[in-house]
């Protein structure tokens, strides 16, 4: 057993250091998409959720279209597409986007359910208090519209890792693009594809502990 | 429309789609007067008096209301502006059936949050008046605890003080024991028992009937839709005169017999407790005599 | 122009093994799944612990990361998958992750007191499951299955990168001989659109039926 680990670190530790920095570029691309995602899907759950017809038809057409085409497909349109019509994206800006435009429309979903999920009776005592549209919103339903979408939104969080590995098709750096050139060098793919695997998934429970534990924290406080 | 009269109906008609909850509803209350509105579930009850604050919108008639002045969506009239609206609401206190209490603030915060919000009151104030409310009800030791910690008893108590901290000037209380344990009830219909006593004006959907002939100074029969009776407490709840009243109070107090009432669902606390002198008619009873005699048409 | 006829209608030509690797990985995964489920919940504990470890895998792993495994990885050990089969069998594994996440949660879902009730009743383990447990679960399940086909249907786009001759194949080339890289993709993306959009209409479609049914 230790042979086999001592013989699997010597195979590792040369390709370690720039697989990390592949990671940093996979962490990059996932943080800036989740961003885009959570302000555009917030801005399309307002839409959602608005009085006014215009505004969830066109949140309505946004999020049926775009869930239903493949990332990879996004990722081309963003990565080659754009650029015909001028707009030259680099692949890190084209996964953003990408990555950014899909999950917004996933988010979207789940924000408006939150947001729907608060029982009525807090928006009815609300108005009843004379709390306005916005404070009403912004400290009853928001707080406890939050705590719900929680768990699904870093169920996405986790897909949005993962489909950070798409750009090893446009010739980005990051962890998967790393293992695969090395798995070419070294003919020895299933090996780095188990330690970009091991890397991967670290990240994954590394985030999700940190995002369980705020959520039991907030939890606790309220009892 | 005397300066007395606090909130008054006229001929209001409220429907949920096709279908007419209650239709040409008139009603006025005066400063400092328990009205006990009792019937039938399903009678359309909390959906007036949510018209009251406009939780619910109404097809006909006019609810006036602390000075303003609502109109039905059907009368052509211009809407309440949401300002108008907000103010209304603020000088009117509602305490719900399921207590709605904000489950992700403190008892607390719960009840700061609307003066500071709304009525711009600082830290140190609101703290104060949320303290004074809370010694009131018996809770001043759970102010940080949060709403599911608290017993169902509790969190209404919390309730009462979120909307007394506003300052209203009428209180709408929507079957505001129904969902407790029978055990916990005592405690709630003392703070209700007390507010009377400080001369709150309150209407009160209930279905304890001990408590609406202890309290309130009128009580409205509605069933099939209308105002079957409303009348002083004692009277209509002793001797109705309509026979929709008389079949609806022999339901729910089988053990009716002359003028006695005893209703069965009533808890020891409530007849053992302190029972406060019936506080009869400040000034009520001539003034509702005018819809009585219109139920007698009926 | 014509040089886009031309590859939409390859791409349609890929369409059709994409449909045909789709339907093919869902139905074996549906199997697996519904048979991994009841491993999960009601086996001995190996395997409910190597069923958990292997749905916590495919759900861990990039897609992209798991497909190379078997493409790429394996020749390590000096096997050697076409394609095609490669392709088969990774759409396979990752279904059967899924599907039996779905068909847990919805056996699970089901109140304890329905199984309590048949008990009580005197139904078997089978019978309550056939009548009872199962057609609620299946009502309840019918969104996930739904989402299920389409994850798997977007999974195929992956399978380019190793040569098969799906739509995103035939798009590829197409852009490299047409240079219209928006107009090519854009054409694929709707292609994918009525594709996933049938599926989803076929779904709500059941959905609706089932909850008619209840
Ligand atoms: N939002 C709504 N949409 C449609 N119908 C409604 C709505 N709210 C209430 N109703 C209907 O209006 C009628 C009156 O309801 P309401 O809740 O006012 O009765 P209630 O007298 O308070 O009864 P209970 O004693 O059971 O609380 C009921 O038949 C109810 O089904
Ligand atoms: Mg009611």
């Amino acid at each position: 057993m230790t042979v086999v680990l001592a013989s699997i670190w010597g195979v590792w530790a040369p390709y370690l250091p720039s697989f990390l920095r592949g990671l940093v570029i996979t962490m990059e691309i996932t943080g800036l998409g989740l961003a885009v995602a959570i302000v555009l899907g917030a801005i399309l759950a307002g839409f959602k959720l608005s009085r006014f017809r215009t505004l969830r038809l066109i949140a309505t057409v946004y999020v049926d279209i775009v869930r239903s085409i493949p990332v990879l497909v996004l990722l081309f349109l963003a990565y080659y597409g754009l650029g015909q019509l001028g707009f030259t994206l680099s692949g890190i800006a084209s996964a953003t986007t990408a990555l950014g435009a899909y999950y917004a429309a996933l988010l979207c979903e789940i924000f408006r359910g939150g947001v729907q999920g608060v029982e009525k009776g807090q928006k009815e005592a609300a108005d009843a208090l004379g709390l306005g549209r916005v404070s009403g919103f912004a400290r009853v339903i928001l707080p406890q519209a939050v705590l719900r979408v929680l768990p699904p939104s870093t169920n996405q969080l986790s897909n949005i890792i993962k489909d950070s590995s798409l750009v090893v098709t446009i010739g980005v750096a990051d962890l998967m693009a790393r293992s695969y050139q090395a798995s070419a060098s070294t003919f020895r793919p299933m090996d780095m594809f188990v330690l970009a695997g091991i890397i991967y998934m670290a990240l994954y429970l590394v985030i999700a502990r940190a995002i369980e534990r705020w959520e039991l924290n907030v939890q606790r406080r309220r009892g | 429309m005397s300066n007395d009269v606090v909130v008054e109906l006229e001929g209001v008609r409220k429907c949920f789609g096709p279908r007419v909850i209650f239709d040409d509803v008139s009603l006025s209350v005066h400063r400092s007067e328990v009205v006990a509105v009792i019937g039938p579930s399903g009678a359309g009850k909390s959906t007036l008096i949510r018209c009251i604050n406009r939780l619910n919108t109404f097809e006909r008639g006019v609810i006036r209301a602390l000075g303003h002045e609502v109109y039905g969506t059907e009368e052509g009239k211009p809407a309440l502006k949401r300002d108008e609206l907000r103010e209304l609401r603020t000088e009117i206190g509602m305490v719900f059936q399921t207590f709605n209490l904000f489950p992700h603030l403190t008892v607390m915060k719960n009840v700061m949050l609307a003066p500071q919000r709304v009525k711009g009151l600082s830290e140190a104030q609101a703290t104060a008046r949320a303290l004074e409310l809370l010694e009131m009800v018996g809770l001043s030791h759970r102010k940080d605890a949060h709403p599911r910690q608290l017993s169902g008893g509790e969190q209404q108590r919390v309730a009462i003080c979120r909307a007394l901290a506003m300052e209203p000037k009428v209180m709408l209380f929507d079957e505001p024991t129904s969902m407790l344990d029978p055990e916990l009830v005592g405690d709630v219909l003392a703070t209700i028992r007390r507010l009377a006593l400080d001369g709150m004006t309150m209407i009160l959907v209930t279905h304890e009937m001990m408590f609406a002939k202890e309290v309130a100074n009128t009580v409205v029969v509605m069933a099939d839709g209308r105002i079957a009776e409303m009348g002083p407490a004692r009277q209509v709840l002793s001797a109705p005169k309509t026979e929709r009243a008389r079949s609806f109070l022999e339901r729910v107090l089988p053990h009716t017999d002359g003028g006695g009432v005893t209703d069965v669902r009533t808890h020891p606390q409530d007849q053992g407790g302190p029972i406060a002198g019936p506080i009869d008619s400040i000034g009520g009873s001539a003034l509702w005599s005018r819809e009585a005699d219109e139920e007698e048409l009926l | 122009m014509s040089a886009i006829a031309l590859y939409t209608g390859e791409m349609l030509d890929g369409a059709v093994i994409t449909l045909e690797l789709t339907a093919g990985a869902t139905v074996v995964s549906l199997v697996a799944g519904a048979a991994g489920a009841v491993g999960r919940l009601y086996g001995p504990k190996a395997l409910k612990t190597f069923v958990m470890a292997y749905v916590e895998t495919i759900r861990g792993l990039p897609a992209i990361l798991q497909l190379f495994i078997l493409y790429f990885g394996l020749t390590q050990f000096g096997i050697d998958i076409s394609a095609y089969w490669a392709a088969f069998v990774w759409l396979c594994l990752y279904g059967t992750g899924y599907a039996i996440e779905i068909f847990r949660a919805g056996l699970q879902g089901i109140p304890e007191g329905q199984h309590e009730a048949t008990a009580a009743l005197g139904l078997t383990r089978f019978e309550a499951m056939r009548r009872v447990i199962i057609p609620q679960a299946w009502v309840a399940m019918l969104p996930a299955l739904t989402n299920f086909v389409v994850l798997e249907l977007k999974n195929t786009t992956l399978l380019y990168f190793i040569g098969v001759q799906d739509i995103m194949f035939h798009a590829r080339l197409g852009v490299s001989n047409s240079g219209q890289p928006l107009v090519v993709y854009g054409i694929a993306a709707g292609i994918y659109v009525v594709m996933n959009g049938t599926i989803s209409r076929v779904g709500g479609l059941l959905e609706k039926r089932a909850a008619i049914a209840r």
